[in-house]
């Protein structure tokens, strides 16, 4: 029995060792994630009276979205420049989003889609570097036009596609989909 | 040859049908047909010229395991080099009854009679495995090339090796230590077309002489590197993997006790398909909705974002001492490091972190008492063991939130015996558990840390019985409970888990799992047939599952279905069937056949991917010798994977613009039938001998999916394959 003693002592001092239990669980690390969008904002000016401008804002869009500011209210009839920007607010200071997307345009395509019954009609203006048979569009900055009084959604998508943009949707997946109420009277 | 009183022992015997011939100078021989293993006590009466009547014992030693009662199967020697360079998921289908739920080629988990992750335990070189076996894309972290012997048990078997095994258990066991001094190994080379894989894997060992008698020492190590698989007509981007793997033995065995350390790393970095990347649900049905995937590209060994980066160390140390009076008495303890980190893809901001990281270490204590079997005067047997298992496991999480982080303590205190006596055997088996567990979670409002605290306690038994018909006929028949505690992840899950395109939510109020297995198996070995035939029925009272929720979650990136783990009473009933008919001498025809029927009594539907029927049938032919080579065989073999037509039903609806589905994301995939081939020789090389396999799967090339193969909603499954298998073994004798 004596030499089983020592083995077992051996093994529980090796055990012991290289077990020790430091309790590292008790330590809760936050929620982080690289690529959290929480705030899309849409800022719009009248190309005939840049005085006129509109804006909107989602918050929150990583967890329960808050679309109380998210409203476009604009004028029928008009031409708009539109420009996007996406903020991630988990991080100090926030993260200029649009910034990161603009240095990677070549595999980034945003797709707004207004509802059927929403007179609006939009064309995006900035292009990438994607060589032959590019450049394709980007999306941060786009034209809108407005019709005939009505409302409804204006879909917002960002795509990625990285090796694959091609200047349609199809490619990739979705970084952001989300929607802006539209209002034009 | 017998001792004085006639009995004598054979140990160490492999698996599979002897001939015995009992023989003694002036009476006539008897010749007996034995099937290992199967057999426990033989008496055999060997007649004379009417003078007297001789009893002879045959004892062997089988291992614990194969001891048991329970249904099992094995793989090993020439059937397992047969699978060599596969995952150990992978490998583990070769035997009748199993499956396994895949995500992509290179990550495989084994579905044993249709359960799978922690409800399948396993025990790697007689630990019991601890990684993050919760999620359907973790696959087992372990080297198949570390094992010479893979042991399915089948049915619910946590009597012996602890709770949660409510599915069945899956041994691992290393080849025996050398015993002679001198120094061996053995070098394993695997090559495949698809994928352009390779893997080398190699084994030195040795053992002392003189003083150091008893001593002795092994190394092992694996690489292996694939790229791109292919399907009949495209590669599928991203599913490069690798796998760097390297394990450490030392051994003391003295006449009657012996020590042991062992340290194994498992380290694997597995790329996952892009095509099956998806952002939200509305990109999830544009990927079903193509026939194929948009991006196409030629073969690479890139492996870049969304992948996995996994590594698993295991340090063990075991100590036994054993006595002619007392039996054996063994004592292991182990610890467990399970780190793993999950890639998503990154769009804009260059992250080079993770969006997932697990880190689990678990401590494992283990003492076993195997008494010596005892002969009481009517000529029956009584063997045992009785035993107590600890753990302690903690778990660290960072980044993203799926699980939390937790301490958990479970202990277990075992008994096992068992009688045999002429044609029977019987088992019987009790074990109490006790299981605590502890999850912290962060408030971060407040950044203050709050737990919550679980614990269960269940006791189970196990009744079996076996009954020799004939010397070649024996009916076993297995009753067993079993349980599970739910697990952290049942409990507390609570994230967008990406890529499974589903925001899973944990339930704290979930019962444990309790199982109520029924087995009844037949084995038959004649001169020209044999037969194994099981027979199945475990029901399961709280079995968990995730349910779809009616109301998808909506998050930055769009729509995503949600599921909540729910409990549901679960009958899985079925039969597994091995035949093999000899034609002739040479010629042989194999057929394996696994029909599983899966219910669910609550809903009173189907059940989620549970593995549909299906028969693998084989035509081996064998010559001793051809030319300058042994062992040479060639086969043929048709595996048919019916459709699973017990599912259940899809359906999908739009309300408020999103969709809604319930049931799954596509119907189960159609049939399919592939053709395979394999010859296989010895040569001596150098004057050593060499073994070569040369497989093909798929030999048709014929486009399918697998219902159990998560990225059927994206691409066809694996095209044709032709691997080549080199394995030498190397000897120096001092």
């Amino acid at each position: 029995m004596q030499i089983f003693k020592k083995s077992v002592l051996l093994l529980v001092a090796v055990g012991s060792l290289l077990g020790a239990c430091k309790k590292d669980e008790e330590n809760v690390a936050p929620t982080d994630d690289n690529e959290a969008i929480t705030t899309a904002t849409l800022r719009l000016t009248s190309t005939t009276n840049p005085a006129d401008t509109v804006s909107a804002t989602i918050e929150n869009l990583n967890t329960q979205a808050n679309f109380s500011r998210a409203t476009l209210n604009l004028k029928a009839n008009t031409t708009y420049s539109a420009v996007i920007q996406l903020w991630d607010k988990t991080q100090t200071p926030a993260l200029d989003a649009t910034a990161e997307i603009r240095e990677k345009a070549n595999e980034h395509l945003f797709v707004y889609t207004p509802a059927s019954g929403l007179n609006l009609r939009v064309n995006l203006t900035d292009q990438d570097t994607n060589p032959a048979p590019g450049p394709y569009p980007i999306g941060l900055s786009a034209t809108m036009t407005t019709g005939a009084a009505s409302s409804g959604d204006l879909n917002v998508v960002l795509r990625h596609q990285p090796g694959a943009k091609n200047g349609t949707a199809q490619p990739g997946t979705s970084d952001l989909d989300t929607r802006f109420p539209v209002v034009i009277k | 040859m017998t001792d004085s009183l006639g009995r004598y022992h054979l140990t160490e015997l492999c698996a599979g049908v002897y001939t015995v011939e009992y023989r003694y100078i002036g009476y006539n021989s008897t010749v007996l047909r034995v099937r290992i293993p199967n057999e426990a006590v033989r008496s055999v009466i060997l007649t004379t010229n009417d003078i007297n009547l001789a009893t002879v014992e045959v004892t062997e030693h089988r291992s614990e395991a194969q001891q048991l009662l329970q249904t099992q199967t094995e793989l090993s020697g020439a059937a397992l080099d047969q699978t060599r360079g596969q995952s150990l998921g992978e490998s583990l289908k070769a035997v009748t009854g199993m499956y396994s739920v895949q995500t992509g080629p290179s990550i495989s988990k084994p579905v044993i009679h249709g359960l799978y992750s922690n409800r399948i335990l396993i025990l790697n070189n007689g630990v019991r495995q601890e990684d993050q076996q919760w999620g359907n894309e973790h696959a087992p972290e372990i080297d198949q090339f570390v094992a010479s012997r893979l042991t399915v048990i089948k049915g619910a078997a946590s009597i012996r090796y602890g709770s949660d095994a409510i599915g069945g258990v899956i041994l691992v066991e290393p080849r025996a230590m050398p015993t002679r001094p001198g120094i061996g190994g053995e070098v394993n080379l695997v090559g495949a077309t698809n994928g352009r894989m390779g893997v080398a894997s190699g084994i030195l060992e040795g053992a002392f002489s003189k003083k150091l008698t008893g001593l002795s020492w092994r190394v092992q190590g694996t690489l292996k590197r694939s790229g791109y698989v292919k399907t009949p007509h495209y590669y599928l981007e991203n599913t490069s993997y690798r796998e760097r793997n390297f394990s450490a033995d030392l051994h003391y065995d003295h006449r009657n006790w012996g020590a042991e350390v062992f340290f194994s790393r498992f380290d694997t970095r597995i790329g996952l398909f892009t095509g099956a990347q998806v952002g939200s649900l509305s990109d999830l049905y544009a990927a079903i909705s193509r026939p194929e995937p948009l991006s196409q590209p030629g073969f690479s060994y890139a492996l870049n974002r969304p992948y996995q980066q996994v590594s698993h160390d295991l340090l063990k140390g075991r100590a036994y001492l054993r006595s002619d009076r007392w039996g054996t008495l063994t004592l292991t303890v182990a610890r467990q490091q399970n780190n793993r980190e999950e890639y998503d893809y990154v769009a804009f901001s260059g992250s080079l972190n993770p969006e997932l990281y697990l880190k689990l270490v678990t401590q494992t204590a283990d003492l076993v008492w195997e008494h010596r079997t005892r002969t009481n005067r009517k000529g029956g047997a009584f063997s045992g063991s009785m035993g107590f298992n600890g753990l302690t496991q903690g778990n660290v999480r960072r980044y993203l939130f799926l699980i939390p982080n937790y301490r958990n303590y479970a202990g277990g205190l075992f008994a096992i015996e068992r009688y045999t006596h002429n044609r029977w055997t019987v088992e019987g088996g009790i074990r109490y558990d006790y299981r605590w567990l502890r999850a912290y979670f962060l408030n971060e409002a407040t950044n203050k840390t709050y737990f919550t605290t679980h614990h269960w306690r269940n006791a189970n038994g196990s009744l079996g019985a076996s009954y020799e018909l004939r010397d070649n006929l024996t009916l076993t028949a297995n009753l067993s409970t079993a349980w599970r505690a739910s697990n952290v992840a049942d409990l507390y899950s609570n994230g967008l888990h990406q890529s499974a395109v589903a925001y899973e939510r944990g339930n704290p109020a979930l019962r444990p799992e309790q199982a109520y297995n029924g087995n009844l198996a037949l084995a038959y070995t004649g001169k020209r047939f044999s037969a194994e035939l099981g027979i199945y029925n475990n029901l399961i009272n709280n079995y968990i599952y995730l349910k779809p929720d009616s109301v998808p979650v909506i998050r930055q990136r769009g729509a995503f279905p949600s599921y909540t783990y729910n409990q549901v009473r679960a009958t899985f009933r079925g039969i597994d069937a091995t035949l093999t008919y000899n034609l002739t001498e040479r010629l042989s025809l194999t057929s394996k056949t696994s029909l599983l029927y899966a219910y669910d009594h609550t809903n009173g539907g189907f059940l989620v991917y549970i593995p549909p029927n299906r028969t693998d049938n084989s035509l081996r032919y064998t010559w001793n010798r051809l030319g300058g080579l042994s062992n040479v065989y060639a086969s043929v073999s048709g595996l048919y994977v019916a459709r699973q037509k017990r599912a259940p039903a899809v359906t999908r609806r739009e309300e408020n613009g999103v969709v809604i589905f319930t049931g799954d994301f596509a119907p189960p995939p159609p049939a399919y039938l592939l053709l395979g081939a394999e010859a296989g020789f010895s040569c001596r090389v150098a004057g050593q001998p060499l073994s070569v396999i040369v497989t093909g799967s798929n030999l048709a090339n014929v486009a399918y999916r697998d219902y159990l193969n998560r990225f059927r909603y994206y691409a066809d499954d694996l095209g044709r394959n032709i691997s080549l298998k080199l394995k030498m073994p190397l000897n120096r004798a001092e």
